[in-house]
């Protein structure tokens, strides 16, 4: 009798701690595949934003400056003449926006950051710890299907791409749920390289469970990668447009405390 | 009469109540629409030469052509004075308008300068053809001794309201318009400082202005304090103008949920600039007046209040509900007597009246639309729903806004189309309600406009 409750329970005791040594794993998973995005606490990036009509058809650029700092914390400056002026502010879960007509900081919901082809929280959020709850669903080929090869202009970075694919063949499968409420997506589906962890492509799902995009990583190197160079987002909700966000320039820089502040981006219209 | 109406600095108010947007009579310096595209291709080049000689000067702009068109009312005083002389108040014509708005900003050494300049060239129907230029914002600014200062003529707007702001009492924007405009901006001096979470603000607004000016010319110091609290952003004001005293106000804009935001402001003024009956007949009277009775006043305490929310969907479908209340606006009996006295003048012609001096006071009845200053309110409550949907590059929109004391509604539809640098917009807003109600009396009761814009 005592022999058979020690054995059941060194079995849980082992089933305890190889759920916690997975969890543990699915931890740094998460935190590696976060570094190639997000190579240091805080960034400056610069980013490009071209939106794709469903036939290929260039549709919109438009440019970025987003501050990314840590804490989740994100500063984005629109650069582009349309937009020129506007700017939006991500502290954790609370957000305004701020229109150069007004110079007035408007708080802003989790919903109304969702607006546009790539939705603000596209462009400033640069890593998924901390927002996301992690647990490995297993291990799948990382292409998704027939069909699933990239269509992007840029022949070098396609190429990179459908190698990256090819030769990883096998990737973690990642499922991961919004642990704060005020993030873009509710659940992503996220598939990783299982030699490096580097981020291969995700399912984007909103908070009614509804498959609101796709998203496809594009590598620095299809052998090494170091770094995303870009993000590829195919709308599935609407339009089946193709959003192509591009990493222009990573530098460290660390903003003062007060940029973070939204009445103070009311009086700088600049900020440098 | 006619010359003497003109006159009357009131009546330079009437020409737009629809939007509640007074036009600015300013002298002119050209006489053609063409001018407004020389005049951007020499500032554009200005400014090239400006970004090539002199490192990190940042510019941008846009260009702008509009066409708006305007429907006079049938109806109303304004319509009842016309109909006796025609023209005897000045109206808001259709018109064409090209615009150009220039944007630069620089810093020279510890100093940040920011300046935004627009030219404008309208021709309105019927009328000359006008070509004028005004600084929006001309600041510079710095920090010093851990405040940040700005002074120049800078936009200042506070408060969480859109349809309406109690506590926007720097700017004192002009809300509801139909086509959008670039604000422009106040004299002043400003002196802020910030932390991570909280903001001290002081304001000297229109420091050189007369102590006599009114509305929003008034010189002022304003203060606000801002805290960001959990999910809440709080907000703290005080006012003292040289003629209107004291006010103070809080406001609150609160995230409830991933799809609804809520806010609220209420202020409590001591005085408030505006148009007051003054004359010794009774507000209902039919007496014909030699003066107009509607005559600047500064009015005694009230308050402001206003509770709001938006919801957006996923699929970004948004709706905006406010309600407000404006203590400075007429109250359902002085517009009851307004309107008595508007039905008593128009009887007169036919009791052998002067046409002219029958028409005059009509006219000068249309001073009442203008009567709460700068709220801009016509009534004391209010009620507006906006609903808007984001979809690729549209926005159709179409908004309400309701007085509940007569059942008046101000209709608003709009669709907007944003290209890369290309946006096309158009909006039709019209009057309705019964035929008694304020806003079927205004001089305009329905309006449109289309306009394109080219950013660069």
């Amino acid at each position: 009798m005592n022999h058979s409750i020690s054995t059941l329970a060194a079995a849980c005791a082992a089933c305890t701690m190889s759920i916690a040594a997975q969890a543990q794993d699915v931890g740094a998973l998460l935190k590696d595949a976060d570094r190639f995005r997000m190579s240091a606490d805080n960034l400056q990036v610069d980013t490009q934003v071209q939106t794709f009509n469903a036939d290929g058809t260039p549709d919109k650029e438009r440019r970025y400056t987003v501050f990314a700092q840590a804490g989740r914390q994100s500063l984005v400056l629109m650069q582009s003449p349309a937009e020129k002026g506007q700017k939006v502010l991500m502290l954790a879960d609370d957000f305004w926006l701020l229109m150069p007509g007004s110079q007035r900081p408007l708080r802003i919901t989790p919903m109304q950051k969702l607006l546009g082809d790539a939705s603000t929280g596209d462009i400033a959020t640069m890593s998924w710890v901390g927002d996301y709850t992690a647990t490995l669903a297993g291990e799948e080929p990382c292409a998704p299907d027939a069909g699933a090869e990239a269509q992007a202009d840029d022949k070098k970075q396609v190429k990179n791409a459908s190698a990256a694919l090819r030769n990883s063949k096998v990737c973690y499968h990642l499922h991961l749920v919004a642990s704060r409420k005020g993030v873009t997506y509710q659940r992503i589906e996220l598939w990783l390289g299982k030699q490096r962890h580097e981020p291969v492509r995700a399912d984007l799902f909103v908070q009614s469970d509804k498959l609101a995009k796709q998203a496809r990583f594009v590598m620095d190197s299809a052998t090494a990668p170091t770094t995303v160079n870009a993000m590829v987002l195919v709308d599935q909700l609407s339009n089946k447009k193709e959003t192509r966000i591009t990493y222009l320039g990573r530098k460290e820089k660390t903003v003062p405390a007060e940029w973070l502040n939204p009445m103070f981006l009311a009086r700088n219209p600049s900020l440098e | 009469m006619r010359t003497f109406l003109l006159r009357e600095p009131h009546l330079a108010l009437l020409c737009s109540p629809g939007t509640r947007k007074a036009a600015r009579i300013q002298s002119t310096w050209g006489r053609s629409l063409k001018t407004v595209p020389l005049l951007t291709a020499l500032a554009g080049a200005a400014l090239s030469m400006g970004e090539a000689g002199a490192e990190g000067i940042d510019t941008s702009g846009h260009v702008r052509a509009s066409w708006a068109a305007r429907q006079a009312a049938a109806a109303g005083p304004l319509a009842q004075a016309h109909a006796l002389v025609p023209g005897i108040a000045p109206s808001d014509a259709s018109a064409a308008t090209v615009q150009a708005e220039l944007r630069a900003s620089t810093r020279l050494g510890g100093v940040g300068l920011n300046t935004t300049v627009t030219l404008q060239g309208q021709r309105p129907e019927g009328g000359p053809s006008d070509t004028r230029a005004w600084v929006n914002e001309a600041v510079a600014s710095g920090s010093a001794a851990g405040l940040q200062w700005s002074a120049g003529k800078k936009v200042v707007s506070w408060d969480v309201g859109y349809a309406f702001r109690p506590n926007d009492v720097v700017q004192q924007e002009a809300r509801r318009t139909l086509s959008p405009a670039t604000l422009e901006g106040r004299p002043l001096v400003m002196a802020e400082h910030f932390t991570a979470s909280t903001a001290y603000s002081i304001v000297w607004v229109n420091p050189t202005k007369p102590r006599g000016a009114t509305g929003a010319n008034e010189p002022a110091l304003a203060a606000r304090v801002y805290h960001r609290g959990a999910d809440v952003d709080w907000h703290g004001f005080a006012r003292h103008g040289a003629r209107t005293g004291n006010s103070v106000g809080v406001a609150a804009s609160w995230v409830a949920r991933d799809a609804l935001e809520l806010h609220a402001s209420v202020r409590h003024f001591q005085r408030t600039d505006g148009l007051a009956w003054a004359s010794n007949a009774g507000a209902s009277s039919p007496a014909l007046l030699a003066t107009n009775p509607w005559a600047s006043s500064t009015r005694g305490s009230g308050q402001q209040a206003l509770l709001g929310g938006t919801w957006t969907n996923e699929s970004q479908l948004s709706l905006l509900v406010e309600g407000w209340y404006d203590g400075a606006a007429l109250s359902k009996t002085a517009w009851q007597q307004w309107a008595n006295r508007n039905q008593a003048l128009g009887a007169l012609t036919g009791r052998g009246a002067p046409a002219v001096a029958v028409a005059g006071n009509l006219a000068w009845q249309g001073s009442a639309f203008t009567a709460s200053g700068a709220s801009a309110s016509l009534h004391r409550q209010n009620l507006y729903a906006r609903l808007s949907w984001t979809h690729d590059a549209w926005q159709p929109a179409l908004d309400v806004l309701y007085h509940p004391a007569d059942g008046g509604r101000m209709v608003t539809a709009s669709l907007v189309w944003q290209g890369d640098r290309v946006k096309v917009e158009g909006g039709w807003r019209v009057n309705i309600g019964p035929a008694a109600a304020v806003v079927r009396q205004l001089p305009v009761q329905k309006q449109g406009y289309v306009m394109g814009t080219w950013a660069f």
